[in-house]
């Protein structure tokens, strides 16, 4: 089938069969290889992907069922001028993240959540933190983080108020 | 911009820009599947290929009766003539053995192939308990016993000692098999060009796992370049050469293409290598004081269909049986049996969980049969400070090391007094949850056996300024390419920008041995610091020659070489172009080291319902010196969570059949999730090794070593349980209702 995926902004027009699911288009066909396949059962979440905003398995989603819809990938998280996304810096200093396997997903999942509401509570963040497998940090540096993230882009926010 | 990422991994990784085996792009690259067993035990009767060779999009598919000449794994050292084909040839002796692979233009082409292959295995009884396989009723090998390996540590302990004793305690523990589980499952990508191969794998060892396919594949090791990306956790899983490596790498060669291999979840469940898989009886005698006299360990291992290193690795139970403890006479016996499932291989503890765990359970049940406090137990008899270096009686010569400073800060952190008021207070209320206070003192080893206890290392000054660190070790999430350069940088008085470090690649390398066992900081990191040490009396010498002084009128200070008098000074880059390359390259030996530390847990259970909920960890860990204080203290969280995994949720249960009951994958075989995360309060000591001057002991493992018996020790004093063998592990809401019933 003849789809075009719009990807972080970039349109792809693929040729696939209906079986191929979303993760395998984004990294084989469209080369973004930074979205990662940890389980292949909709568990880790580590293929985590935003569609149409919506925080998806990639992994549990066909490439077909996504035509024309924008996605965006840990790829596309930064900002226009690269720009590190609040979550990627707060990743770093919260030492979120060891092997980094599974730290785009959560990057995603998250990023997906904060779009939706800046002001993300305590058990909004453990729920997100609970969604996803991390086997080195031991979840509590993720929480961290995304609570760092969370208040970040609040000031971030504030702060382009003020300005403005 | 230089603070925006604490560690020089995290911007690849967090931008997508990380570059895992699955994300190398290589034309023309072929990928494996394997067609699997789905029986644990049996006669291969058929697999035939031929339907799968017909498939569109698959490129060739093979059973062992088409490759005759692919070699088997590699034997294990002293246990030799027991075959482990790279594909089944008649035999099926684990469930998910691969009896086909299927090389497709893609993973779908590939398993539409593997779809297509005709297999047909007749079963025959399985055995996966080592009680049942040591009764050799079922053999996996004909004509052989299925007991692999008998072995012991320290003496036999006399009768009169148990008859002496005012109590001896005896009981029984299961350490359950459990899947390592890195995020990213196993991997390898073969890359033949003309002479050479390139191989690319996730992987611990990359010079052991050049040796080991220079061997299989009857080629000189030079022609083979190993190379390790971005590797997404290994824990243990990582360090070997596999069945389907080979298959891989063979059929590159002879195809003269690119051939690919990345393990899913579900065969990872399978047929990846566990860790554990210990049946233990014990019995440990003391004093009416509460002074141990004698422990006796009996470890039966179930380690899986084929001998291999996973034979030998109880014995590192056995050597550790001894634990924190001044206990005069202790007797460990080890018997390792064959069984049908997959291998088990070191997995972060490897044989030192094992030990600790039984000890310290039968800790906690002589305190009570004592009646004596379980804290005051372990105080009358750890290792006092000043006994050190401490030889065991199961052959240890323990380095450094201040146990009793280590517990006495795991309670004062706990609020341990507290803790106990709260539980008295509970018990005299029937409608408040129960809760149980549970310690743990552990020691462990770190870097290695002897003969494995060194690797390359070397540093090199260019005429630009920078450095370049090498060695032999390979991160897998552990930081090194952040903190290796700041030791060295730390060493040379630079800046830890200028430093930058190689490692993972056999090209780039003279040698190396790898991260297994907590090595890497204390062999490679102890190596760094002494290589960039001689490259500092390197430089002084050669500064020496150029000014015409003895060497003891240089000095170095702040990367920079100087005349004790005057203000002549040369940095390394002037150095290196007035006097040439500077170089130092050395294989850096040291001895074994022995981390420590005491863990307490507080739970609180529902005997109703079976359900634990963990309040509190506290985790008292001793590395000696600490490179990088956050970067341990990240490897001190997880260890401690994939310990709470062992005491809690992870096993590998089995159906009649001997298939393991994971059909669910990550549903069944449950890791811990944010969820099951409790408090947990990291505190640390610091004793240095003095076996290697920079003082760094290994810290990756201690929480899988410490935390599972606290947990457990924890349940069992909620509980009340005067005799806990029915509590093992994981603590299931079923395991714990039937215990409190």
């Amino acid at each position: 089938m003849k789809i075009t995926l719009s990807v972080n902004d970039d349109a792809y027009p693929l040729d696939v069969e209906p079986r191929r699911v979303l993760a395998d288009a984004l990294r084989d066909d469209c080369g973004l290889t930074g979205t990662h396949l940890g389980c292949e059962q909709g568990v880790c979440g580590a293929c985590t992907v935003l569609v149409d905003g919506e925080a998806v398995r990639s992994c549990l989603m066909l490439a077909v069922q996504c035509d024309g819809v924008p996605i965006r990938t840990v790829e596309g998280l930064a900002g226009p001028g690269g720009e590190p996304h609040p979550l990627q810096r707060a990743f770093s200093a919260e030492r979120g993240l060891q092997c980094g396997f599974c730290t785009p997903g959560f990057l995603m999942l998250a990023a997906g959540a904060l779009e939706r509401d800046p002001a993300l509570g305590e058990e909004e963040v453990a729920a997100l933190v609970g969604s996803n497998l991390c086997r080195c940090t031991g979840y509590e540096p993720i929480r961290r983080a995304i609570t760092r993230a969370a208040r970040d882009h609040q000031k971030g926010q504030d702060g382009r108020h003020l300005s403005a | 911009m230089v603070d925006r990422w604490l560690r020089r991994e995290d911007e690849r990784l967090l931008t997508g820009r990380g570059r895992f085996v699955a994300d190398l792009r290589v034309p023309g690259c072929l990928d494996a599947v394997f067609v699997r067993s789905e029986v644990a035990h049996g006669t291969l009767r058929e697999a035939d290929c031929s339907a799968a060779r017909e498939v569109p999009g698959v490129a060739g598919a093979w059973s062992a009766a088409d490759l005759p000449d692919l070699p088997p794994m590699p034997d294990a050292p002293g246990v030799e003539g027991r075959e482990w084909p790279a594909l089944v040839k008649d035999r099926v002796r684990y469930p998910g053995e691969a009896l086909a692979v299927v090389l497709g233009d893609d993973r779908y082409r590939a398993e539409d192939g593997a779809a297509r292959v005709r297999v047909r295995v007749d079963p025959l009884p399985a055995v996966v308990t080592a009680e049942e396989a040591a009764g050799d009723e079922v053999r996996l090998f004909e004509g052989r016993s299925n007991v692999a390996l008998r072995g012991e540590a320290g003496r036999p302990i006399g009768d009169e000692v148990w008859e002496r004793a005012a109590v001896v305690v005896e009981s029984r523990y299961r350490q359950q098999l459990l899947m390592p589980s890195p995020m990213e499952c196993r991997t390898i990508l073969c890359v033949p060009e003309g002479e050479r191969l390139t191989v690319w794998s996730g992987h611990q060892a990359p010079h052991r796992l050049r040796h080991d396919l220079a061997g299989l594949l009857d080629r000189p090791e030079e022609s083979i370049r190993v190379v390790v990306p971005d590797t997404g956790g290994a824990f243990g899983s990582k360090s070997a050469v596999f069945p389907e490596f080979i298959a891989v790498a063979w059929l590159a060669v002879r195809l003269g293409r690119p051939v690919r291999w990345v393990e899913d979840r579900r065969e990872s469940l399978l047929v990846a290598t566990r860790g554990r898989g210990q049946d233990q009886q014990v019995r440990l005698a003391a004093d009416a004081d509460g002074r141990l006299l004698a422990y006796e360990l009996t470890v039966e291992a179930d380690v899986g269909a084929y001998p291999h290193l996973g034979v030998a690795f109880p014995m590192q139970t056995a050597w550790m049986a001894t634990g924190p403890y001044t206990t005069p006479e202790v007797h460990a016996t080890v018997r390792s049996v064959l069984t049908n499932t997959m291998i088990t291989y070191p997995y972060r503890g490897a044989g030192r969980p094992e030990a600790t765990s039984p000890l310290e359970r039968t800790m906690d049940v002589l305190a009570k049969r004592l009646d004596l406090d379980p804290a005051d137990l372990r105080r009358r008899n750890l290792i006092p400070p000043d006994r050190f270096p401490y030889r065991t009686p199961t052959g240890r010569t323990y380095d450094s090391g201040d146990h009793p400073a280590a517990l006495d800060l795991a309670l004062r952190t706990l609020g341990y007094h507290g803790w106990r008021a709260e539980q008295a207070r509970r018990r005299a209320d029937p409608a408040a949850l129960p809760v149980g206070i549970g310690l743990s003192c552990y020691v462990e080893r770190s870097g290695g056996e002897r003969g494995s206890v060194h690797d390359y290392v070397g540093v090199e000054a260019g005429e630009d300024g920078t450095v370049v660190a090498r060695c032999g070790a390979a991160s897998s999430g552990q930081s090194h390419a952040t903190v290796f350069p700041a030791l060295v940088a730390e060493t040379l008085g630079v800046e830890p920008a200028r430093v930058r470090l190689i490692e993972g690649d056999t090209d780039e390398l003279p040698g190396g041995v790898g991260s297994f066992g907590s090595r890497s900081a204390q062999i490679d990191g102890a190596g760094l610091q002494h290589a960039a040490t001689l490259l500092i009396e390197e430089a002084r010498e050669r500064a020496a020659r150029m000014w015409d002084l003895p060497i003891e009128e240089t000095a170095w200070s702040d990367g920079v070489v100087h005349p004790v008098r005057g203000t002549a000074a040369m940095g390394l880059s002037e150095l290196v172009k007035r006097t040439g390359p500077l170089r130092i390259d050395e294989r850096y030996e040291a001895d074994m080291a022995f981390p420590f530390g005491a863990h307490a847990a507080v739970v609180e259970v529902d005997p109703d319902l079976g359900t634990v909920r963990v309040l509190q960890i506290v985790a008292v860990d001793d590395c000696g010196r600490a490179l990088d204080p956050a970067v341990v203290r990240g490897q001190q969280f997880g260890s401690i969570v994939q310990g709470l995994g062992q005491a809690l949720y992870e096993g590998v249960p089995f159906g009649d059949d001997g298939v393991p009951l994971l059909g669910y994958g990550l549903l069944d075989y449950l890791l811990p999730t944010y969820a099951e995360i409790p408090p947990i309060d990291l505190e640390e000591t610091r004793t240095p090794t003095p076996r290697t001057p920079l003082g760094a002991k290994g810290a990756g493992e201690s929480g899988c070593i410490g935390t599972p018996p606290a947990i457990v020790n924890a349940v069992a004093d909620a509980l009340r349980l005067d005799h806990p063998e029915r509590l093992q592990m994981p603590l299931s809401p079923d395991v714990v209702w039937r215990a409190a019933a």
